[in-house]
């Protein structure tokens, strides 16, 4: 029987999702040449730390969280809780195939070509102002095309969880945070052995037998 | 002193092969049953865990810490379009470690479909009572009180009353509860009665040996028996392999991997069951409405769910019918189930106190032409699937119903508002704006659809040209290997899994041990 086990170290093959539907299939042929391409993106200050994400997708990341999460009184900005960056440190923690797969979709929001093809526009979206920003996710949102809503969801989901996971934005939701006094990040790690079990709400005792 | 140990992925430095009676793949509620009851027989049990030993040393109840660590694909498990977000526990204690709590037996119509439509007649009320009637005592379940509920449920709770639907109090298996609300996050007092804090300890008090990060990639096969598991050792804070790599060679192995891992692992072995094995998946798939409240709601606080509605279970032959529960609502899975533009959202969870949120789980397997979900693999991932599931217009027609459903019990509970998750949200501010919901598009990716229940996808049968295991959990064509988990169930409960998982992992046990010897 073969074995499935690949060879230590072995890189693995991607595939992304994109490529599968034919309509994906074409739009990433479309994005691959053109004058369109030579528009170039913005330049956004790139954070250190990054792991995942390259300048450009960085930039494009940077835009998105903007229109997912707007400026707002109340809210703190996407910049002061660095959520773009947020989103690359949750991109990290994916699997190889993932993060392939996010990338790329990034760069097919910012590509200009498929943006011409599918709103008329010229410029990558990162040069777009935010109400051009906003037309193109409703676009993907409201799309015929299952895949384009699938990438706005995967692209709004990432945002969201980088945004509203972080305790800063909690006071914007009146979210109070856990209770205080709880949680004891002191409390014993049982691992059998020669280690007696400490007793808690999880250790059991028959009852006695009321005669 | 205790027989047993729990091993962690870094204390794994070195290659090793393990000889044991049993290897059990997987720490859930089915795992974790099983391999308990073996230790008990005597045999000497090797259970491995893909997840990380997380306790509640960790369990600091916030959501980005508990999805990184205690969900599979960090939360992120959905369909390949993402039209059904699939929320999945991973760690040990696998589901049991962040489910809520909600614990009901096997409704016997369900039972009744398994025997009459697969052959199943195994499973019976009385065969399973004994099993459930010792599980309930250890994992203290009982039904939560109404002078308890939170608010959250206390909505759907008026909500019944007022319209005359069925309404029930849910049974919780918790012990000394503080009715935090952060089930879903990993109990930090071990209130919970999860396999993590209860069943699994007492396993290895009796001699069960443990393995937590260690993912089992591959059953090596030969005629009609499984001869040996191929295991990588994962790094616990990267979760990617060591490079270390564990062999165990035991007399019988029992896949507990859950309704998506093990149809994976079974598939890299190349026991595809001539392609069944991941089909037929049933997700319970869940659509919800939320709705603002004049008074708090506090959706973060309190026991999650606590009440239940079985009112639209049996909606006539030819529709799929639901259930109605409420979940826990904290920022960050509310922002990512919610629809809606930034600014919507933003409005929506400025609001949050006040917000109530509402289920539907709608009881997939039924219809006679259903297929569900399907379970592939997926080029280069490790724990990544190709996970896909066909909406057919019996769905979206239920899924619209339960949400007309919802926004009425909701403004029968004075709401002032109700939203769905639409991506474009429909927004009701009156009984009479429900008919909107009529109008609104129920497509894949237009409205946010959700699982928290996982099953099939290794479905028990007598025909083996129609299964993948038999009536006993047996994979039909080799000797020594069992299936023990939500995969097995042949078509969706109508009710929370866990308790039904229990109850078979434990009625199992005994047969497997009678064929080990």
């Amino acid at each position: 029987m073969k074995m499935y086990l690949p060879p230590r170290g072995a890189s693995k093959s991607r595939r992304g999702f994109l490529k599968k539907g034919l309509v994906g299939g074409l739009v990433l042929a479309l994005g691959g040449g053109g004058w369109l391409l030579t528009r170039r993106s913005a330049q956004v200050v790139v954070p250190e730390g990054l792991q995942v994400l390259n300048a450009t997708e960085y930039a494009v990341m940077w835009s998105l969280v903007q229109r997912f999460v707007p400026a707002r009184e109340g809210f703190p900005s996407t910049e002061a809780l660095k959520t773009a960056l947020a989103c690359d440190g949750i991109l990290a923690m994916t699997e190889e195939v993932t993060r392939a797969e996010v990338k790329q979709l990034l760069m097919l929001f910012e590509n200009a070509l498929p943006n011409f093809l599918f709103g008329g526009r010229t410029s990558p979206f990162t040069q777009l102002d935010a109400t051009e920003q906003e037309q193109v996710l409703a676009e993907w949102r409201d799309s015929r095309l299952t895949i384009r809503r699938t990438g706005y969801s995967a692209l709004r989901g990432i945002a969201m969880a980088a945004y509203y996971g972080n305790p800063q934005s909690w006071p914007a939701v009146h979210y109070p945070g856990p209770l205080p006094g709880i949680h004891d990040p002191n409390a014993p790690v049982w691992k059998g052995g020669l280690e007696p079990r400490p007793v808690g709400n999880g250790t059991w005792i028959e009852p006695e037998v009321t005669p | 002193m205790s027989a047993g140990r729990i091993f962690t992925g870094d204390e794994l430095t070195a290659d090793q092969t393990l000889e044991c009676d049993v290897c059990v793949i997987g720490s859930g509620a089915g795992g974790a049953w099983t391999a308990h009851q073996l230790v008990k027989q005597g045999k000497r049990v090797v259970l491995l865990e893909e997840g990380g030993y997380h306790t509640r040393r960790e369990f600091d109840m916030t959501e980005a810490r508990a999805f990184t660590n205690l969900y599979q694909e960090l939360g992120n498990r959905a369909t390949d379009d993402l039209s059904m977000t699939i929320i999945q526990g991973r760690s040990v204690g696998g589901g049991t470690t962040v489910n809520w709590c909600s614990s009901f037996r096997t409704p016997e119509r369900i039972l009744a479909t398994w025997r009459d439509r697969f052959g199943v007649d195994t499973l019976t009320t009385e065969a399973l009572t004994p099993h459930w009637d010792a599980i309930e005592r250890r994992l203290h379940v009982a039904e939560w009180p109404l002078e308890a509920i939170n608010a959250n449920n206390k909505v759907l709770w008026d909500g019944l009353g007022a319209l005359g639907y069925e309404r029930a109090l849910i049974r919780r298996n918790v012990n000394n509860c503080l009715n935090l609300g952060a089930c879903g996050l990993g109990c930090p007092v071990d209130a919970k009665q999860s396999m993590l804090a209860t069943v699994l300890p007492d396993a290895v008090e009796l001699g069960l040996e443990l393995y937590a990060n260690v993912s089992a990639r591959q059953l090596e096969w030969s005629g009609r028996r499984v001869t040996a598991v191929h295991a990588e050792v994962l790094d616990p804070v990267k979760n990617r392999p060591t490079g270390v790599r564990l062999t165990v060679k035991a007399k019988l192995t029992v896949v507990s991997g859950g309704a998506i891992n093990s149809p994976g692992l079974l598939m890299r072995s190349g026991l595809d069951g001539d392609g069944r094995v991941g089909t037929r998946t049933w997700f319970h798939p869940v659509v919800a409405t939320l709705a603002e409240m004049p008074f708090e709601v506090n959706a973060f606080a309190g026991a999650p769910q606590s009440v239940s509605s079985h009112h639209f279970l049996d909606r006539g032959a030819d529709k799929v019918g639901f259930f109605l529960e409420v979940p826990p609502l904290q920022p960050m899975l509310g922002s990512i189930a919610s629809g809606g533009t930034g600014a919507q959202v933003q409005d929506i969870l400025s609001r949050l106190p006040s917000v109530n949120a509402m289920l539907a789980l709608h009881v997939d397997g039924l219809l006679p032409d259903e297929n569900g979900g399907t379970v592939r693999l997926k080029d280069g991932a490790m724990s990544k699937y190709s996970i896909t599931y066909d909406f057919q217009p019996a769905h979206w027609e239920a899924f619209r119903e339960a949400c007309k459903e919802m926004a009425k019990l909701q403004f029968a509970a004075g709401a002032k508002r109700v939203l769905s998750l639409h991506a474009n949200p429909v927004v009701m501010e009156k009984v009479e704006d429900i008919g909107k919901l009529d109008d609104a598009p129920w497509e894949p990716v237009r409205v946010r659809v959700l699982t928290a229940h996982q099953m099939g996808g290794c479905g028990m049968g007598k025909d083996p040209f129609t299964s993948v295991v038999d009536p006993h959990l047996k994979f039909h064509t080799l000797d020594n290997l069992f299936v023990v988990d939500g995969s097995v169930l042949p078509t969706a409960l109508g009710v929370n899994p866990q308790e039904t998982i229990f109850g078979i992992a434990r009625w199992a046990a005994a047969h497997i041990g009678d064929a080990v010897g």
